[in-house]
């Protein structure tokens, strides 16, 4: 064995010496600990919020949690089947909130969406639905089918690309503007709840959301097709000798992926009720982070990681960046939300709830 | 015409040439084998068959057509299913879930149920933890379930990649068992062991191979007393 080698195989954490990195890491932690924990204290003890401001926030974080939820899906069931890191997902769901957005704007105007909430709703999803799933299976077959038997970086480089074509051609064809979203009164309004006030559009999203993913859960374990999915997704060569053709899972994987994407985007642009072409990328990011730390490859754990992730990055900032006296801590969620993905990523890279199933797979 | 026409293939691993010109044929009811030791090419032979490798020369026919071309499921789907090296099982799917997949390709829902209960009926154990995860199953469980998996798709040819591997002695009786009533429901065998004596009793014919090539053939109890083999495999 080489020197090298024998560097490698040795614990790195000893308790003689201790590296630099091991500090270094052993100082984040600390940190964000202290944050935490003296910022809730902080924010405990001044008391500057009231119920119905905590209120807003865990709503809101179930909100934004539960469409990073449906995105994170498509992360985790495409590197379940593939073990690919679908880096263009983000921009499928900014093509269904486009596609949802060409057909809420007419429909807004004319008044439809005011007098028909219900059919306009399921117009605007059919479509964004159908847009992102189009594309989600376009892309599979154009840039990454070629690259399935291809080692390394080749795939990832691949998505990469698709993901600035995608945002490039919406660009090119509408603009760099940030469109408006549409959001008709109804949609705007709250009602009350034991004296706090809910808004409607929260608890539509929040509950179809809720029924989509449902949905998708059942299709995957209880459908033959799903249970298919399932078995490749751990050995695609067993299951090519099932008579499971591989490529008719991947195709179905993609649509479902890119069916919660398109519903996610169209969410998505309720709650920000803006469209732009590059609207995907935060969200996109955000949602694979979830994925990851709900265990990449479980499903339960995508839709556990986007809701946890979107409580925190709502809550957090007045609750431990607040109590620290940081001033506009809600300026400060993406930097939450982002400190904690690389905190999992460098910590449990193997998610918190996906260490067994990491385990099967190596 | 043979059910199964393996003639003259090679098949590399990159630069490696694993199979230097491989002829078999199995016959309609017979159950035959191929022994040889570790890295003789036992198992790239059932790969080329099932599809997974793709043979640079020779031709492969079932039932008279050739499979060149065609993807480890189309073949599959013809009536051939190989019960893998290491049983393969899915660990993260239930027995129930697992046999399903075994009858992936067939339409006759009704008959695949009453298959199921044949299955069940032939593995009791498989039974009794219907709903759990085959990952909880032991080694002669899992080989259980990987030959149940395979029945179910109604093969007409199954291949079968040494399933005593790591099995206790019991256990090994057992497959063997299995095997003969297997053959007995009608169903060809085309089996792979390092196991010479076991599999060399229960065969019909048996080939012997040594770094690619077949270096001898003949009927199974023939070879069992064949001096040359005794000499290299039965110690
Ligand atoms: N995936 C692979 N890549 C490269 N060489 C392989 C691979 N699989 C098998 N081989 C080589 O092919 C030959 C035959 O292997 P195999 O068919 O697995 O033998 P057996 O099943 O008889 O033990 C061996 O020399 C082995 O090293
Ligand atoms: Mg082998």
């Amino acid at each position: 064995m080489s020197g090298a080698q024998l560097a490698r195989s040795q614990p790195r954490i000893s308790v003689g010496r201790v590296s630099p990195v091991d500090i270094v890491l052993w100082s984040l932690r600390i940190l964000v600990l202290f944050v935490v924990f003296a910022g809730t204290i902080g924010a405990i003890v001044k008391d500057r919020y009231t119920a119905a401001q905590w209120f807003d926030f865990v709503m809101f974080g179930l909100t934004i949690g539960a469409i990073y939820a449906q995105i994170a899906l498509g992360y985790t069931m495409v590197y379940g089947v593939l073990r690919l890191i679908n880096f263009a997902h983000g921009d499928i769901v900014m093509c269904g909130a486009f596609a949802g957005y060409f057909v809420a704007s007419p429909l807004d105007r004319s008044g439809f969406l005011t007098d028909h909430p219900v059919i306009g709703m399921a117009a605007i999803l059919a479509v964004a639905v159908a847009t992102s799933t189009g594309i989600a299976l376009l892309t599979e077959r154009i840039a990454y089918r070629p690259f399935r038997r291809v080692a390394g970086s080749g795939p990832l480089i691949a998505a990469i690309g698709v993901s600035f074509f995608l945002e490039q051609t919406f660009r090119g064809m509408f603009g760099s503007s940030v469109k408006s979203y549409p959001a008709p009164a109804w949609q705007r309004s709250t009602f009350e709840v034991w004296g706090f006030n809910v808004p409607r559009i929260d608890v539509l999203v929040i509950g179809l959301a809720i029924v989509f993913m449902a949905g998708l859960y059942l299709i995957v374990q209880r459908t033959k097709m799903g249970t298919a999915m399932r078995a490749v997704a751990e050995d695609a060569e067993a299951a090519a000798l099932m008579g499971i053709d591989v490529n008719k899972v991947v195709v179905f994987t993609f649509v479902l992926g890119g069916a919660m994407a398109g519903i996610a985007g169209v969410f998505y642009a309720f709650v920000y009720k803006q469209v732009y072409f590059f609207m995907g990328f935060t969200p996109g990011i955000k949602a694979f982070g979830a994925a990851v730390l709900g265990g990449i490859g479980s499903i339960p754990g995508a839709m556990i990681g986007g809701v946890f992730l979107g409580l925190v990055e709502s809550v957090g900032p007045s609750l431990f960046l607040d109590g620290l006296g940081i001033p506009a801590p809600y300026q400060l969620r993406d930097l939450i939300a982002f400190t904690l993905l690389i905190m999992v990523l460098i910590f449990r890279p193997n998610g918190i709830f996906g260490e067994r199933m990491a385990k099967q797979r190596a | 015409m043979s059910l199964l026409q393996v003639d003259d293939i090679h098949v590399y691993y990159d630069k490696i040439h694993a199979l230097k010109g491989i002829s078999v044929h199995v016959e309609e009811g017979e159950i035959v084998t191929l022994v040889g030791g570790n890295g003789a090419g036992k198992s790239t032979t059932l790969r080329a068959i099932s599809g997974l490798l793709h043979p640079r020369d020779g031709a492969i026919r079932f039932e008279g057509k050739a499979l060149g071309g065609l993807g480890a499921h189309d073949i599959a789907a013809l009536g051939i299913r190989h019960v893998p090296e290491g049983r393969r099982v899915f660990g993260r799917l239930t027995i129930a879930e697992n046999l399903d997949m075994g009858a992936f390709t067939r339409r006759d829902r009704r008959v695949a149920k009453d298959d199921r209960e044949q299955m069940l009926a032939l593995f009791p154990r498989l039974r009794e933890r219907y709903r759990q995860l085959a990952g909880t199953l032991s080694g002669g469980e899992q080989q259980m379930l990987a030959t149940a998996r395979a029945l179910m798709g109604k093969p007409r040819l199954l291949l079968m990649d040494e399933p005593s591997m790591g099995l206790a002695p019991m256990m090994v009786e057992q497959v063997f068992e299995t095997m003969g009533r297997i053959k007995a429901e009608g169903v060809t065998i085309l089996l792979v062991e390092q196991n010479a004596p076991m599999a060399l009793g229960v065969a019909d014919r048996g080939y012997v191979l040594e770094s690619g090539q077949i270096v001898l053939e003949g009927a199974g109890r023939d070879l069992l007393g064949d001096e040359r083999v005794q000499r290299a495999y039965l110690g």
